[in-house]
């Protein structure tokens, strides 16, 4: 099986415009946060042009709400595809949750119930999606810190199955799966087994932070020791599959998180086959 | 998608602080209850709110302290659920929530810094548009002068305050102590040049010029409102000099004329 793959790549963020624009750091990509770049003008599109011309880059959003049982937002859409053909990007992905209903947002990913009504609410939801905007997208799994009685099933059943009847991609977030695992008591091992390979596009990493009994996905720390060991097992058992680190709070200067990609790097340096990495990695490795 | 709706109600009303059954819908383990499960959310949610209220009103912030900001952010949190699908547009409105307060500290001058960094915020991402090119102006034949229309960057905004409002938030962005308030009815400029947000102290003649074209007024109407403060033989020359200042500093879109 063959999907495209980008190398790694960092979330674009503000702070960090000026460095990448004096500097042209040495990474593959660039994820953008859609929201962030759904203004009239300014700052944030003068530099997303800038950076455009020298990166790949992918849109992901937090505002689709694909889970909500309100009609899907067709402003949001529209200028979400103006976005998309201003942008040009490889793909776009927003998360398998619910952020608002009866028009009123909670700007949170919230999460669903795991059974047949939902998956066959969301399947439809994603199809009218992928049709308006004429691509398909991924759909990511969240951080939970919930389970509704009214479940039937696993995450990662919930997450195929629906991405089977939409036929839609998954970005599969490595810390979320982690963080979830723990909060829910599973084995990230079986979510990883659970998904099908062909449909995983992306991988997210990130940081969290303890809160009592639970982890929390805040995004404001380091990727910590037991996600780069889920990394390295989801490298393994997926193949090569584009890879990005998340951050979104105390969020350190450039050369420090480009650190923090090396160590994704390294990792798929020992566990992927040296002709599967982007050209820059591959010369290294040999 | 019955029970799904309700639930989603259920949900929401819980982080909107209502009373809410949603409990029940949630498995309790061992270490963390329902309740405490839900509880991430509901401050979760409270919390992203506040962090959008803090970006778009850090002067306001710094000059009521954290105290006095967060009961106004509480105050407009219990009254305005969000509507949009973007935090940048939550604080819209905040106006009216000051408008309809009339035991809060400072008022006036509360009201006027929002009114300043609301104008920030929207010069900051405003549409975009190429400044028009200054040598079309002499090309222009002499009859097509009268009817010109001067279309303002979107980004332009005028503020005529009544308090020394500016100075007060000018003191606070570098972070000095602000001026005591006192009345000063000096109009400003805010606007975005080179991707920048800037602003300076308008003269009465530039204002009113600014609010003639701003207002849709053609080129006679802006010479005719600087009538008030040229003699007539000199209008043509400051109409003249302030358009080659608006076409320098990046305040205008376009100029429309009838040729």
């Amino acid at each position: 099986m063959t999907r495209p793959f980008l190398g790694f790549g960092l979330g674009l963020r503000t702070d960090h415009y000026q460095y990448i624009e004096d500097h042209r750091p040495d990474i593959d990509w660039f994820e953008i946060l859609s929201e962030n770049y759904m203004v009239p003008g300014g700052k944030p599109l003068a530099h997303l042009e800038r950076i455009r011309a020298d990166y790949p880059v992918v849109m992901h959003g937090v505002s689709l709400s694909i889970g909500s049982t309100d009609p899907l937002d067709e402003d949001y859409l529209a200028s979400l595809k103006t976005l998309a053909e201003r942008a040009q990007p490889e793909w776009l992905s927003d998360h398998l949750c619910w952020t608002q209903v009866d028009h009123t947002n909670s700007h949170d990913l919230l999460p669903l119930p795991y059974n047949e009504p939902t998956i066959e609410h969301i399947a439809g939801r994603i199809r009218q999606v992928q049709d308006y905007l004429g691509r398909q997208i991924l759909i990511e799994n969240l951080s939970s810190y919930v389970t509704y009685r009214a479940s039937e099933m696993s995450e990662w059943e919930f997450l195929d199955e629906i991405a089977r009847r939409a036929d839609c991609l998954i970005l599969l977030d490595i810390n979320n799966i982690f963080v979830s695992a723990h909060n829910h008591h599973f084995d990230p091992m079986d979510y990883l087994l659970g998904v099908s390979p062909e449909r995983v596009m992306q991988f997210h990493l990130a940081g969290h932070s303890h809160s009592g009994p639970m982890l929390i996905d805040t995004h404001d720390h380091p990727v910590c020791d037991p996600v780069w060991t889920l990394y390295e097992a989801a490298l393994k058992h997926f193949g090569p599959v584009s890879t990005m680190i998340e951050r979104d709070d105390d969020i350190p200067e450039f050369p420090a998180l480009r650190a923090e990609l090396a160590i994704a790097e390294d990792i798929a340096g020992r566990t992927l086959a040296a002709e599967c990495l982007p050209p820059r990695l591959a010369q290294g490795a040999a | 998608m019955e029970q799904l709706r309700a639930m989603q109600q259920a949900f929401m009303g819980h982080l909107l602080g209502r009373p809410s059954d949603i409990a029940a819908a949630i498995q309790s383990t061992p270490e963390a209850d329902a309740p405490t499960r839900l509880g991430i959310y509901a401050s979760g949610y409270r919390l992203r709110l506040k962090e959008a209220l803090e970006t778009d009103y850090p002067q306001l912030h710094a000059y009521l302290g954290d105290m006095l900001f967060d009961q106004l952010m509480d105050a407009y949190i219990d009254r305005y659920p969000s509507h949009v699908f973007s935090l940048r547009d939550y604080g819209r409105h905040m106006p009216e929530l000051l408008d309809g307060l009339d035991d809060f500290p400072a008022l006036p001058m509360v009201r006027e810094l929002e009114r300043i960094e609301r104008a920030f915020n929207h010069s900051f991402d405003a549409a975009d548009s190429a400044p028009p090119d200054p040598a079309m102006l002499s090309q222009l034949p002499p009859e097509a002068w009268p009817g010109m229309q001067l279309r303002l960057h979107a980004s332009v905004v005028v503020l005529h305050n009544r308090w020394n409002s500016f100075p007060v938030w000018r003191a606070l962005s570098r972070g000095e102590t602000p001026p005591e308030p006192v009345e000063d009815t000096a109009p400003w400029l805010i606007w975005r040049k080179a991707l920048v947000s800037r602003y300076r102290a308008l003269e009465a003649p530039e204002a009113a010029a600014l609010h003639t074209a701003l207002n849709g007024g053609d080129f006679s109407a802006l010479c005719e409102a600087l009538l008030a403060f040229h003699p007539a033989d000199e209008v043509p020359r400051e109409a003249v000099s302030l358009l080659q200042t608006w076409i320098t500093e990046e305040m205008l879109a376009d100029i429309v004329t009838d040729r």
